[in-house]
């Protein structure tokens, strides 16, 4: 039967005292899970995809057509085309916006907002790790006084919800002027995003050999020269995992950028397809459309880094 | 998670010690000056707003009527309502969560052909805006031709297309199930770190010893769990109470106030009347409560370790 | 260098000020070049008319305007954010609703020294009132409209009914007729959702029901059992509840939404703003072409046929008002759509032939264009008679917008059955205490 404990190699574990007919139930069961999983995670997103290339007479069909009977990339087509013509009293469309499939006018900004979003993300990260990767070596690495209270202090500033932080910054930054410019967004946006990425820097560090920073140091290295030559390429998963957060988490606010943006010259993505969503006389399959380019960019980021995620976040716990 | 680097003394050269703490300083200086000016400083503020009664539609004037704004929050009805709709919400989210966050997690641990894929596709819901999150659902839900109708409709569960986010019995538990679709990915990814942190030889003893999958899941699997579950439950449970996105796309805080969580009426109060003092006020009793909710579910929690 | 520095500097200045009255002087192109363009702020209705007819003023003179629209729905939100956060506004559309609280809070400033913006021989005596406020004007007028009862003359064909409901109690009857033929399952089409309109529907109900929300000195009298809104409130909560004539998804459903919904032929008696029977019969945009009839609001047992009006007027900010050019192109802009372009109504006509909107130029009425325009769709008479019988809100004060939130959610929980009509009348009427007293 079964051998003395003697940890085997993790794929035989599961196979090895297993007979054919749980093997098969095993494998029944996994695959009903994966679908179950497969189908909970992915049809949203496939019903919003099937919707955006759906035109309006055929998206308010009941009940809906699944997979449309004649795809159009109409509703793409208004998100990409170039800047609308003049409107004369000849040319002018009679029909009110508000018998529906509407294509508003802030459509041309959708392209623009993403411009921004990916400005403010970029500035964002840029920041984060400037702010953060010396301060994580040095909480992780260098022992001095206040070092153990000051990461749950740093934790503890994001458990203050986003809608208090609101208030301040509003009158502040209107005082300021600086109201309805990307500079408002990037710096609301480290108190965000910094805590969470100190945290993960901070763990990832520790989990790395102190010896290594002593040998540098034996070596004649400065403290900077250790963190940049020794640890930076070695912290590389947390690097990697911090950035995505960081730019998901500047990409995705809504928030803080519905309150200090007032124009399209500094409004970021999420708000102009928030703006969409309230407006009735848009045509529905646009709107989906609209959906869809926003979650493009996000989703290819987080399939491409996926591997970082985990190994990032984990810190040492899993070894190899 | 790594407590164990944590004491351990960084070895230290000759003449080094105000070495260290000088560059220690210098590394930490522009985080310190960060967390300052946007962590710290609008807290402060934000307490000294509080204090006045500041309504922007009248600039201008502003009194100061020191606990007034506290007070009167906290002795309006209006208030403890929504506080009750935002435990409802936050309660029915996180047990969702950590129950389906679970399963996922189990599942993602088994090898199988196939587990990297699925390992990629539970990151997207965690990765879209949650503007689009509440866009997608919102198509979903709607009355006259969402698809939740249609698929329901052409299974013959219903007879003829139901009214979803409009009823207000229905409006939070599905404001929840579109706030739990995309936050269950980063809880089943914290619960399968914890999961592989559980030593094998422990399953391994255990069956040797007789234990079946569910005996061995029940006195091995869930009480290993038990720090990463406590991340998971704190951190939705912080998620859930401040959330407004979907608030703000879906329901507009309806219908009727059905979803006037807290977070909605903070905006509302600062935002549409322009009150804000009261605002303010709003903001900070949330803020302190969650600290205080936050400190006693570890402290629970951790006491079970 | 320092020998040809005085020079250089006598030479430069003379040129700098050679060409400075050079630019003075270049007029039009000149001002259009240096000039920020004129900030216009609307909600995105007419949109294509209204870009039309900027264009035109553009070519015209000169000016560059820099047109935003927002959805209606929630376009007092929307501007009140954007004055808040000092966005640049310099003329906007504004609802009468609006007026006081605006004023007061210094977003729109009043323009009787405008000469002529404040001309207003001819222009509706409704209309200056609307726009009046502590007995200054504050801007022209965009349009003026009401509150219309529409039916489906086609369904009351079928269901064998000879003629539209005198009464709302005719209404439910109606109504259940028409729900057991099969014709409807919901045969009344009310919207109740919290937006830009749910105060003109609410009072639409009120007055002709015989209630009132405020009595002449501006307290509140709608929890009064008397003469308060309770009537109105009862009869959709009835509606819904108990003779399920209204659909319980009425809190959910816009002004747009009751629009496309009519539109399709599936109601058979809704609420809607009068224009709005342009669009519902318009063979292009409706399927009830044809069918889409207006009547008299219909009478509550102490009512009448009176109905909410409205009007909506271009105001200006003190932001256009504090640079004597900007003022003066923002006025000329104001005019051109508020006033006469070229001579003639011209953006006016057009408003009413794309879309039917109302408006508020008394000689526009005898317009045979306009006459005719409405004898297309409608009982040009008895247009005319509910716009005699239509009265303006009497909710509107500087707290009219905090009041209508409240307002607005406690309604919808009486129909929704939460709370009584009487507990929903009473918290209404104690929010509009309070903030009375407040202000």
């Amino acid at each position: 039967m079964t051998a003395m404990p003697t940890t085997p190699p993790p794929a035989i574990r599961h196979y090895r005292a297993h007979s054919p007919l749980r093997r098969v139930g095993r494998g029944v069961a996994l695959a009903v899970a994966s679908v179950l999983f497969v189908g909970y995670v992915l049809a949203p997103i496939a019903w919003l995809v099937s919707s955006s290339f759906q035109n309006e007479r055929e998206i308010i069909s009941k009940p809906p057509h699944w997979i449309p009977d004649v795809p159009t990339l109409a509703n793409f087509s208004a998100i990409f085309a170039a800047k609308d013509k003049a409107v004369t009293y000849e040319t002018r469309k009679s029909a009110d916006p508000a018998s529906g499939g509407f294509i508003p006018s802030t459509a041309t900004n959708l392209l623009p907002a993403m411009l921004n979003s990916f400005v403010v993300a970029c500035a964002v990260v840029v920041l984060n790790l400037l702010v953060g990767v010396p301060a994580a070596y040095a909480m992780a690495k260098i022992h001095f006084r206040g070092r153990q209270a000051s990461i749950y202090v740093i934790l503890a500033t994001r458990v203050i919800p986003d809608i208090a932080l609101v208030v301040p910054f509003f009158l502040f930054i209107r005082n300021l002027g600086l109201l309805d410019s990307l500079w408002s967004l990037i710096i609301t946006y480290l108190a965000v995003t910094v805590p969470f990425s100190v945290f993960v820097l901070v763990s990832y560090f520790e989990s790395l050999p102190d010896e290594l920073d002593k040998a540098a140091r034996v070596d004649g290295c400065s403290r900077l020269q250790t963190l940049l030559r020794v640890y930076l390429p070695l912290a590389r998963p947390s690097l990697v995992a911090v950035i995505l957060f960081a730019f998901l988490a500047s990409w995705n606010e809504f928030l803080l950028a519905l309150m200090f943006t007032q124009t399209p010259a500094s409004q970021t993505l999420p708000i102009i397809v928030a703006s969409f969503t309230s407006d009735f006389t848009i045509s529905f399959s646009f709107i989906n459309a609209a959906g869809v380019l926003a979650i493009i960019p996000p989703v290819l980021l987080a399939l491409v880094f996926e591997r970082y995620i985990v190994s990032g976040l984990t810190a040492g716990a899993v070894k190899g | 998670m790594t407590s164990s680097a944590v004491g351990a003394a960084t070895p230290r050269l000759r003449g080094a010690l105000s070495y260290d703490e000088r560059a220690a300083l210098l590394f930490v200086a522009p985080l310190a000056a960060v967390l300052l000016a946007v962590a710290v400083f609008p807290i402060l503020y934000s307490f000294y707003i509080s204090l006045f009664s500041l309504k922007l539609t009248r600039p201008g004037r502003m009194p100061f009527v020191g606990l007034d704004n506290y007070v009167a929050v906290l002795s309006d009805p209006h208030f403890w309502l929504a506080v009750e709709r935002t435990a409802y919400f936050s309660v029915l989210s996180v047990a969702a969560i950590a129950v389906l966050a679970l399963l996922v997690a189990l599942l993602l641990n088994e090898e199988f052909p196939g587990r990297r894929a699925l390992g990629a596709i539970l990151l997207v819901p965690w990765a879209i805006p949650y503007v689009a999150n509440a866009l997608m659902w919102k198509w979903i839900y709607d009355s006259n031709y969402g698809a939740l109708n249609g698929l329901l409709y052409q299974l013959d569960f219903i007879n003829s297309y139901m009214v979803w986010l409009g009823d207000a019995d229905k409006t939070l538990p599905l404001i929840a199930n579109a706030f739990v679709w995309k936050e269950v990915p980063l809880a089943a990814i914290l619960l399968l770190v914890g999961l592989k942190t559980i030593p094998p030889d422990l399953h391994a003893a255990a069956k040797v010893d007789g234990a079946n999958a569910l005996r061995r899941f029940f006195h091995i699997t869930l009480p290993q769990l038990t720090s990463a579950f406590s991340l998971v439950v704190v951190y939705e449970t912080m998620m859930a109470i401040r959330h407004f996105d979907l608030f703000f796309i879906l329901t507009e805080g309806g219908p009727g106030d059905a979803s006037h969580v807290v977070a909605w009426r903070i905006y509302v109060e600062t935002f549409r009347s322009l009150s804000f003092g009261t605002g303010a006020a709003m903001a900070y009793v949330l803020a302190l409560a969650t600290l205080a909710l936050a400190y006693a579910i570890i402290r629970m929690l951790a006491r079970r370790i | 260098m320092t020998a040809f520095a005085p020079l250089n500097r006598r030479s430069f200045l003379k040129t700098a000020a050679a060409g400075l009255s050079a630019a003075t002087v270049l007029g039009r192109a000149g001002r259009a070049l240096a000039a920020e363009p004129i900030n216009f702020a609307t909600w995105s209705a007419a949109v294509d008319t209204v870009k039309s007819h900027i264009g035109a003023f553009e070519a015209k003179t000169g000016i560059k305007v820099n047109y935003t629209n927002s959805p209606w729905a929630q376009y007092r939100e929307t501007m009140i954010t954007k004055f808040i956060g000092k966005a640049p506004v310099d003329t906007l559309w504004v609802s009468d609703s609006w007026l006081p609280e605006w004023a007061d809070a210094g977003w729109i400033a009043p323009v009787d020294q405008y000469k002529t913006l404040v001309d207003n021989s001819d222009v509706d005596q409704f209309c200056v009132d609307s726009m009046t406020y502590k007995g200054k004007q504050f801007g022209n007028t965009y349009y003026s409209d009401y509150m219309a009862f529409i039916y489906n003359a086609d369904m009351l064909a079928k269901a064998g009914i000879k003629a539209p409901p005198q009464t709302w109690a005719e209404v439910v009857d109606q109504a259940k007729i028409i729900k057991d033929k099969g014709l409807a399952q919901w045969p009344v089409l009310i919207s109740m959702a919290q937006e830009s309109w749910l105060i003109e529907f609410m009072t639409a109900m009120v007055y002709s029901s015989g209630g009132h929300f405020t009595d002449d000195k501006g307290n509140a009298v709608m929890q009064d059992p008397a003469n308060g809104a309770g009537t109105a409130l009862r009869w959709l909560v009835d509606a819904v509840q108990k003779h399920k004539i209204l659909s319980p998804s009425c809190v959910e459903t816009g002004e747009l939404a009751i629009l496309k919904a009519f539109s399709s032929g599936d109601n058979a008696f809704g609420l809607i703003p009068k224009y709005r029977l342009r669009t519902l019969n318009d063979p292009a945009q409706s399927k009830l072409a044809g069918n889409a009839k207006i009547a008299l609001m219909p009478k509550g047992e102490k009512g009448s046929n009176a109905t909410v009006g409205w009007m909506r007027f271009y105001g200006m900010t003190p932001r256009a008002q504090a640079d004597a050019q900007r003022a003066a192109d923002t006025v000329k802009l104001m005019e051109w759509f508020g006033g006469k372009a070229d001579g003639e109504y011209k953006f006016q006509k057009m408003l009413f032939k794309d879309v039917g909107s109302g408006f508020g130029q008394k000689s526009l009425f005898n317009d045979p264009e306009i006459r005719a325009g409405y004898a297309a769709y409608g009982d040009v008479d008895l247009i005319g008679k509910q716009q005699s019988l239509a009265r303006k809100k009497d909710v509107v004060t500087p707290w009219f917008g905090e009041w209508n939130d409240v307002n607005g959610t406690a309604w919808q929980q009486a129909i929704m059955g939460k709370v009584s009509v009487e507990q929903a009348l009473n918290t209404s009427a104690a929010k509009w205490t309070e903030l009375k007293k407040q202000s």
